[in-house]
C-alpha cells in the first residue's frame, strides 16, 4: 500500500484533533463555563437529549447533604459528536458513570462537558 | 450507396454546422475535464475556536470568544474603536454574536470559519459552498454573467459572488454583504461594513488542502487591503454529513443585554443570576 505523505499527515492531524481537541461551542459563548476548574463526579444518567445545537446529559449525582441533585452538562452538536463515535444511545437512562466537566462560574448545577468513563471502561470525550 | 459518397453529397451549410457542434462539443469538455474534484467532505484546517484571521490572532494560540484574544486587521480608526467595545462586550460576556439566536446566516466570510463540516459543489456554471452548521449556502457564479447593477442589489448574509475558473482556481469577487448591521466575523466581535468586497481565490494545494485566499477591501473599516488565508482539510471518504436545525433543542437562549443563559430541561434558566 502506497501512502501519500500529505494523505498521512492529514490523517494524523485529523486523529490527533478528533482525539485531543477539547469541545467548542460554537453556536454560543461559552463564557459562563469556569475553563480553570475541571469537577469529576460519579452520576446516574438521568436522559440523554441527542439534539442539535447541543447535547445535554442530564444527570443525578448525591450530594454533600446525601440528597439527589440533577445536573444538566451540555456537549457540541451531534454532527460532529456522531463523526466522533458517539451515538444517540451513547448513554442512557441508569448507565452509572464518572463524568468531567467544567462548571457553571455562577455555581449553578451545569456544566461543559470533558469526558465520561463508562463501568465497563468505555470512555467518551477526553479522559486522563 | 457508401457513407463517404453521402458525406460527400451534403450541402456547406450542413459541413459548416457539423463542424461548428464538433469544436464547440469539444471545448466543452475540454472545459469540464479542467474543473478540480473539490467532492467529498471538508471540514475548517486552521483551529483557534473559529478565529477569523489566525495570522494576525494574538496571543496566537487564542480562541474565539476568550478574554483579551483579538486579531489586529488594518482598521481604520473609527473601526478599532468599534471592534474595541465588541472586545469589552466580549469580556462581559454581553457580545451578540447573530448565530447564537438560530435563525440568521453567518454570512461570507465568516462562513469560511465555522465548526462542522463543509461541501464544495462544482459546476462548471457555478460552485456552491455549503456548511453543515447553517444555514448557510453560498453561490458563486461561474457563468459569465456580471455582478448585479447596483440597483438590483441589496446586502445580503453571502452577498453577490461572480467569478471565472483559472487553471483550476475559483477566482471570485463578493460584494453586496450584510455587514456589521447583522453579522460578526468570529466570536471576537470582529465585523465589516456593508461596503466590504471581497476577492477570493480558491484551489487545491500540493499538501491537498483546499486553499482559499481573500483580499478584503472596506473604504469605511479598512486602511487597505486585508489578505486573510483559510484552509479546509479532507475528510475521509464515506464521512457522512447530516442537517443542523439550530432551534431544535436551543437551551442557551440571549437574553436582552446579551448575556447567554443555559436553560434546564424545563426550559427554565438554571443561572443562579441573570437579567
Amino acid at each position: 500500500m502506497i501512502f501519500n505523505k500529505s494523505y498521512l499527515l492529514n490523517t494524523i492531524c485529523i486523529f490527533l484533533l478528533l482525539t485531543f481537541s477539547q469541545f467548542t461551542f460554537a453556536h454560543h459563548s461559552s463564557a459562563m463555563f469556569d475553563k480553570n476548574e475541571i469537577r469529576t463526579l460519579t452520576a446516574t444518567v438521568k436522559e440523554f437529549q441527542w439534539a442539535n445545537p447541543h447535547v445535554w446529559i442530564q444527570i443525578y449525582i448525591v450530594n454533600s447533604d446525601d440528597r439527589r441533585e440533577e445536573w444538566s452538562i451540555e456537549g457540541i452538536g451531534i454532527n460532529t459528536l456522531f463523526r466522533r463515535g458517539w451515538r444517540p444511545n451513547s448513554f442512557i437512562a441508569g448507565d452509572i458513570i464518572e463524568i468531567s466537566f467544567n462548571p457553571m462560574l455562577d455555581g449553578s448545577n451545569a456544566g461543559a462537558f470533558i469526558g465520561a468513563k463508562f463501568q465497563d471502561g468505555k470512555i467518551l470525550g477526553k479522559w486522563e | 450507396m457508401k457513407i463517404k459518397n453521402i458525406i460527400l453529397l451534403l450541402p456547406p451549410h450542413i459541413w459548416i454546422n457539423c463542424l461548428t457542434i464538433l469544436l464547440c462539443g469539444s471545448a466543452m469538455s475540454q472545459e469540464i475535464k479542467t474543473l478540480p474534484d473539490w467532492s467529498g467532505v471538508w471540514e475548517r484546517y486552521e483551529g483557534n475556536g473559529g478565529m477569523f484571521d489566525i495570522a494576525t490572532t494574538k496571543p496566537p494560540e487564542g480562541r474565539a470568544g476568550s478574554l483579551g484574544v483579538r486579531q489586529f486587521p488594518p482598521l481604520t480608526e473609527f473601526w478599532e474603536k468599534k471592534y474595541t467595545h465588541n472586545l469589552d462586550l466580549v469580556a462581559l460576556d454581553r457580545l451578540p454574536d447573530p448565530i447564537s439566536i438560530c435563525g440568521t446566516p453567518a454570512g461570507y466570510p465568516r462562513l469560511l470559519a465555522l465548526p462542522d463540516v463543509y461541501e464544495f459543489i462544482v459546476r462548471e456554471e457555478k460552485t456552491w459552498i455549503i456548511t453543515e452548521n447553517g444555514p448557510n449556502i453560498m453561490r458563486i457564479y461561474t457563468d459569465g454573467r456580471a455582478l448585479p447593477g447596483i440597483n438590483e442589489r441589496w446586502p445580503t448574509y453571502t452577498g453577490e459572488s461572480v467569478g471565472s475558473w483559472d487553471q483550476g482556481v475559483l477566482v471570485f469577487t463578493t460584494v453586496s454583504m450584510i455587514g456589521e448591521k447583522n453579522t460578526v466575523l468570529d466570536r471576537s466581535g470582529l465585523t465589516l461594513s456593508d461596503q466590504a468586497e471581497i476577492s477570493t481565490r480558491m484551489f487545491l494545494n500540493e499538501e491537498g488542502l483546499l486553499r482559499a485566499e481573500l483580499s478584503i477591501i472596506d473604504p469605511i473599516a479598512l486602511t487597505k487591503p486585508w489578505n486573510v488565508i483559510r484552509h479546509f482539510r479532507k475528510l475521509p471518504s464515506g464521512t457522512r454529513i447530516f442537517d443542523y436545525a439550530c432551534a431544535e433543542n436551543n437551551r442557551n437562549p440571549i437574553t436582552s443585554s446579551g448575556k447567554t443563559l443555559t436553560l434546564g430541561p424545563d426550559g427554565i434558566p438554571i443561572d443562579v443570576n441573570f437579567d
